[in-house]
């Protein structure tokens, strides 16, 4: 029954709740790529945006970490294209650079969570009664705590650092995960080729390996889209709270925010993060959106 | 049941509160002020920070005076006369007649007594260092005496006063706003008072009329005060965490005081020294800003490294890009505007390519110098963007400091564990003598500051400095000891002292800031339109 | 299973997640660097007195006798005292809880409003233009951090163009409209995709099928049936968006100057204060345990259909 559910798991599960599993994962994609140019635009501008995170030690002439403050605050120009910053480095460069720490703060956590909370969530489903009611209470414990709060808490008990960041992102970012996971798995289990191949005696770990696992991907796809946004978020919160990333290294989170207040006299520090914040959000919203179209039955037969 | 009505009740106040508007008179002359954070307690007994009460509602047997030419004397306030036996142990004083409180009770002999004593036992005592020097503190503290036994009170209006040790700036020490004389009978009654305004009871210019924490407090005015009436009928201060918000409601007119201490150079210079140029309120924070090397650290306990770090900061550039250049570099550490400061002090000079020398000489390979630079998190963003330039000053020298930030709480927890290897840190003048700072940092019983200050004779020195009674001497032997802690042995790198800019809006016609630029000023001090 | 012996079993099994949220809040804490006292006085510190301070207050007794006396407390309607602000716990939380109440209240309303109106232009236009706008526009209020969001609003709107106070309570409601639009904001995408695909997927029922293959639009009036439907689950996210709106609402309250909850969560956890954290966080639970409630009642009340999973 469930008691707890916070607004990803909702939305989650409704989504998982329509995907379907007729067709292979890459005949959906490929219609997703036909049909839904939004997507592909997104998927294409997050590949260059980490092709230039990559290539920034050869694309920009500037340190990212040492500046002159004799030139500090400086709008726009030819030699700095988006202005300096409140050290008088390059603004362009240290986004490029942050960029690196911040889809890592996307993706690496958001992978970690998908990895405990599926991990968990199949098993509860799977296994049911004690275990079931155990793992789920647990997971309504920390689903209870306003995310942020936790996170926060998690920050100071480490300490700064990006591993850190890692860790208190995943341990805030798993329960809702294994909710959708052990949704999941409780149908699945009831389907028939489940009942068939528990009825012939192949053992559990094998039905869940090839079974269970497989088909549950699709809406965890979508869900991994969805929950890189709101870490890439989280960490710019906990920037403005003064716990993440380390100085002088930076994230887009804390470029935000160290330059929220120069916000009236040099907006161009806060708003080039915030407008890339701004676009891998949408980008992913759109991603996830079009994976979600692609893979639901319901709206493909128009 | 009836914590449900309390609730309730609560709720409702708080409603009500809310739909009231705050000041519906006009004629009363109203002084708006804003803080980043609301104050923890009304008793400064329990606090070492929350001092804009104290300041405002109570009084003090000294206070410190700020001359028209920025120099500072300390006058006697509740005291009327008083003297200093030769050994300088025992001072005997008489009280000004006639002060009372603002519930109308006179101010007498006991209730200095009592302050003392309430100091050193009151609930969550922490600010009795002061009160810690007179004879029998240490009994009451541990509970073996009921009483103090150094003061002893011999009239309506006299008392003497006994320390442990003679000590010359104890006059100075009486000014901090922790001396602050409490009513015997009402703390008597209620025992704690720091959560209630109506059992704040001083006999200072105000009092406290309402507290909603988090949102505001208002001081109105004592009618019993007996000194001169302050010009603000009521004071209004708001807590407002986010300095740019504060900065908006400034430019918006309602702010009557702003301090700029929290905004950024750029902010300042833009806005401030442009458009209000006119009222910006200079003062400094008396004390200096300094950068900290841990001497149990394996690289900073060697002294040819100190002073290179010392030589490799651009303490100049520090100053002018992120402070606007509103200080002064500081060679020392006692400050400008404190009681024996040396003006004709070695100056440490930038000099990045001496320190790369004498590191040279000293055997390290670049790079081989590294150690953790650590960083509160709640101490500013400018503070943030000096460590990262003092970082960058010292990786040009082959040094890396490598900066990490902790949360406040954690960041103190681990100073005090003597391992933290290098910090900044600003000490602001409690009272104007360089007993304060030299005491604090240098001497045989200083804890928990991770200086781990290695020279036993300098520190069995700072400790005997302050019973010289002629001040003269005293002040020679402080300045030296200063030049062997700094140019000798080169503890710490002095940076600078910062200027405490405020500005005033147009309600305020004059306006005096604290002596030593403490955030919570006296409200006494301004004039209103 | 009846309503009432369904709520009543839902109330009983969130116990057990209460006594797990004060006991990992109080486990975490006991591990975090630094303490209450010495936080306090900061520049200040002196070993002494915080060793008679923590005596005093019982901080240094055995952490399962400090937890066993907390819990025990609860019981007889005691949450403590906190250590910052030397008040009880209850006192402060009845204090600061109206604040909060009147934000997220306000700030659900925005999310509401702007989020079903998106969500409907979306669905109805679906893969047009005002689609891609009506998402976008939405989905710009989660993109973008809330402290951007707020500071901009607060500069154009009150700041520049004065139409609300820049901060404070002082002048009743009209202050929580900006926070709320910046806190409802960041929820208000999330209410908009759930409108488009529970529209979408009832416009795309049977009897919607026929009136199309009949030839006839889809007139306002079936899109307002429709929207009837659709409208279930998002009501009862709303319900559930409480936890998310409390994370938010310690950065809205912070640059509006609310003393709402959230910011006495902040300053409970970088004070070190315990005994306030718990208070907070336990009845940060305690709502969003009861907006669950309130989500699954309106569930089994207007769909009892939907709920299959027991």
């Amino acid at each position: 029954m469930a008691v707890f559910k916070t607004k990803t798991a909702a939305v989650s599960e409704e989504l998982a709740s329509q995907i379907g599993e007729s067709e292979s994962l890459s005949v959906q994609l490929r219609r997703m790529a036909r049909k839904n140019k939004l997507a592909v635009a997104s998927a294409v501008i997050l590949v260059l945006l980490v092709l230039a995170a990559i290539f920034v030690p050869i694309l920009s002439p500037y340190d990212a970490t040492v500046g002159d403050p004799s030139i500090r605050l400086k709008p726009p120009s030819g030699a700095h294209w988006l202005g300096t910053d409140e050290m008088g480095r390059d603004v362009l460069t240290r986004l490029l650079y942050g960029a690196r720490i911040s889809l890592a703060v996307g993706v690496v956590p958001t992978l970690i969570s998908m990895v405990i909370g599926v991990f968990m969530g199949v098993i509860a489903g799977y296994m049911g009664g004690k275990i079931d009611y155990i793992i789920m209470r647990f997971a309504d414990v920390m689903l209870a705590f306003p995310s942020l709060l936790l996170a926060m808490v998690i920050m100071y008990t480490l300490g700064g650092g990006m591993m850190n960041i890692f860790m208190a992102l995943a341990l805030v970012g798993w329960a809702s995960v294994a909710r959708v996971a052990r949704s999941e798995t409780i149908s699945l289990k009831e389907s028939e080729y489940v009942q068939a191949a528990r009825s012939i005696g192949v053992p559990s770990g094998r039905i869940i390996r090839r079974h269970i696992f497989p088909n549950c991907l699709p809406a965890l796809i979508v869900l991994f889209t969805l929950n890189i946004p709101s870490a890439i978020l989280t960490e710019s919160s906990l920037s403005f709270l003064g716990v993440g990333v380390q100085l002088p290294n930076s994230s887009w989170g804390l470029m935000v925010n160290m330059g929220r207040q120069f916000l009236y006299n040099a907006p161009w520090i806060s708003l080039a993060p915030s407008a890339a914040i701004m676009l891998v959000v949408l980008c992913c919203n759109f991603l996830g959106d079009g994976l979600r179209d692609a893979l639901d039955p319901h709206l493909n037969n128009e | 049941m009836r914590k449900h009505l309390a609730f309730l009740l609560a709720l409702v106040m708080v409603l009500t509160i809310a739909a009231i508007p705050a000041y519906a008179a006009d004629e009363e002359k109203v002084l708006n002020l804003a803080s980043e954070s609301d104050i923890l307690t009304l008793d400064v007994a329990q606090t070492t920070d929350d001092y804009f009460i104290p300041h405002n509602v109570f009084d003090r047997l000294f206070e410190i005076k700020v001359n028209p030419d920025g120099g500072t004397d300390i006058v006697p306030s509740l005291v009327a006369d008083y003297s200093v036996s030769d050994d300088g142990l025992t001072y005997s004083f008489t009280l000004v007649d006639g002060v009372e409180f603002s519930n109308g009770n006179p101010l007498t002999a006991e209730d200095v007594k009592y302050t003392f004593e309430h100091l050193l036992t009151a609930p969550k005592a922490c600010n009795y260092d002061i009160a810690e020097e007179v004879v029998g503190a240490e009994a009451l503290l541990d509970g073996e005496a009921e009483e103090l036994e150094g003061i002893e009170v011999t009239g309506d209006l006299t008392f003497t006063l006994t320390l442990v040790a003679a000590n010359a700036g104890y006059i100075a020490e009486l000014t901090s706003p922790a001396m602050s004389i409490v009513d015997k009978e009402t703390v008597e009654s209620v025992g704690d008072f720091g959560t209630e305004p109506a059992y704040t009871i001083g006999s200072g210019p105000y009092i406290v009329s309402e507290w909603v924490p988090n949102d505001h407090f208002t001081l109105t005015r004592n009618e019993n005060y007996w000194g001169e009436a302050p010009d603000a009928d009521v004071v209004v201060m708001n807590v407002v965490p986010d300095a740019n918000t504060q900065n908006l409601m400034f430019q918006k007119g309602e702010l009557d005081i702003i301090d700029l201490d929290a905004l950024d150079s750029s902010i300042i210079d833009s806005v401030y020294k442009t458009t209000y140029a006119d009222s910006i309120v200079p003062g400094y924070r008396v004390g200096v800003t300094f950068m900290s090397m841990n001497e149990n650290n394996e690289f900073l306990s060697d002294v040819n490294v100190r002073k290179a770090v010392q030589m490799a900061i651009n303490r100049q550039s520090l100053l002018d890009n992120f402070y606007g250049g509103d200080g002064i570099i500081q060679n020392g550490m006692i400050a400008t505007g404190v009681w024996g400061h040396n003006d004709d002090l070695e100056p440490i000079n930038y000099d990045p390519e001496g320190a790369k020398a004498l590191l040279a000489d000293a055997g390290y390979e670049e790079g081989q110098i590294t150690f953790e630079f650590s960083l509160d998190s709640s101490s500013g963003d400018t503070t943030a963007m000096v460590y990262q330039q003092i970082a960058q000053d010292l990786a040009a020298v082959g040094i890396t400091a490598e900066i990490k930030s902790y949360d406040e709480s954690a960041w103190l927890d681990f100073r005090k564990t003597e391992e933290m290897p290098a910090f900044l840190g600003t000490w602001t003048m409690d009272y104007n003598d360089p007993a304060n700072i030299l005491g604090t940092f240098f001497s045989n019983s200083t804890s928990g500051r991770s200086l781990n200050y290695a020279n036993q004779e300098i520190k069995d020195r700072v400790d005997a400095a302050s019973s010289i009674i002629d001040d003269d001497e005293r002040m020679a032997e402080y300045q030296a000891i200063e030049h062997a802690i700094v140019v000798e042995d080169a503890a710490v790198v002095p940076l600078y002292e910062r200027a405490h800019l405020f500005c005033i809006g147009e309600k305020v016609a004059s306006f005096v800031p604290h002596w030593a630029g403490f955030s919570n000023f006296f409200v006494r001090d301004v004039e209103m339109n | 299973m009846s309503t009432l012996k369904s709520i009543v079993r839902r109330v009983i099994s969130s116990i057990p997640v209460l006594i797990g949220v004060v006991l990992i809040i109080y486990l975490i804490l006991r591990v975090l660097p630094g303490n209450a006292i010495a936080t306090m006085m900061g520049e200040h510190y002196n070993a002494e007195a915080e060793r008679t301070i923590i005596a005093e207050l019982g901080l240094d007794k055995p952490w399962y006798v400090q937890f066993w006396m907390y819990i025990a407390g609860l019981f007889t309607g005691d949450m403590g005292t906190s250590i910052k602000y030397h008040k009880p716990v209850s006192e402060l939380i009845a204090t600061y809880f109206p604040v909060t109440i009147k934000l997220s209240v306000m700030a659900a309303l925005v999310a509401w409003v702007v989020g079903i109106v998106c969500g409907v232009i979306s669905a109805m236009r679906k893969d047009k233009l005002a689609d891609r706008i009506g998402m976008g526009f939405s989905l710009l209020g989660v993109s973008v951090p809330v402290f951007m969001t707020a500071m901009v609003l607060q500069f154009l709107l009150a700041y520049k163009l004065g139409w609300f106070p820049i901060q404070g309570t002082k002048e009743g409601l009209v202050c929580y409209i900006l926070p709320a639009i910046a806190l409802g904001w960041s929820s208000a995408g999330s209410v908009a995709r759930l409108t488009r695909s529970t529209l979408l997927e009832v416009m795309g029922s049977d009897y919607i099928d026929t009136a199309r293959a009949k030839g006839r639009s889809v007139s306002g009036a079936v899109v307002f049936h429709a929207l009837r439907n659709a409208l279930i689950p998002v009501v009862t996210v709303m319900a559930i968006q409480i936890s998310s709106l409390l994370s938010g609402a310690v950065i809205t309250e912070t640059i509006f100057s609310l003393p709402g909850i959230g910011r006495l969560c902040v300053d409970a956890i970088s004070g070190r204060d315990v005994p306030l954290l718990q208070g907070s966080v336990i009845f940060a639970t305690v709502l969003v345990i009861a907006g669950n409630l309130v989500a699954d009642c309106l569930y089994s009340v207007l769909d009892p259909r939907i709920r299959k999973e027991v």
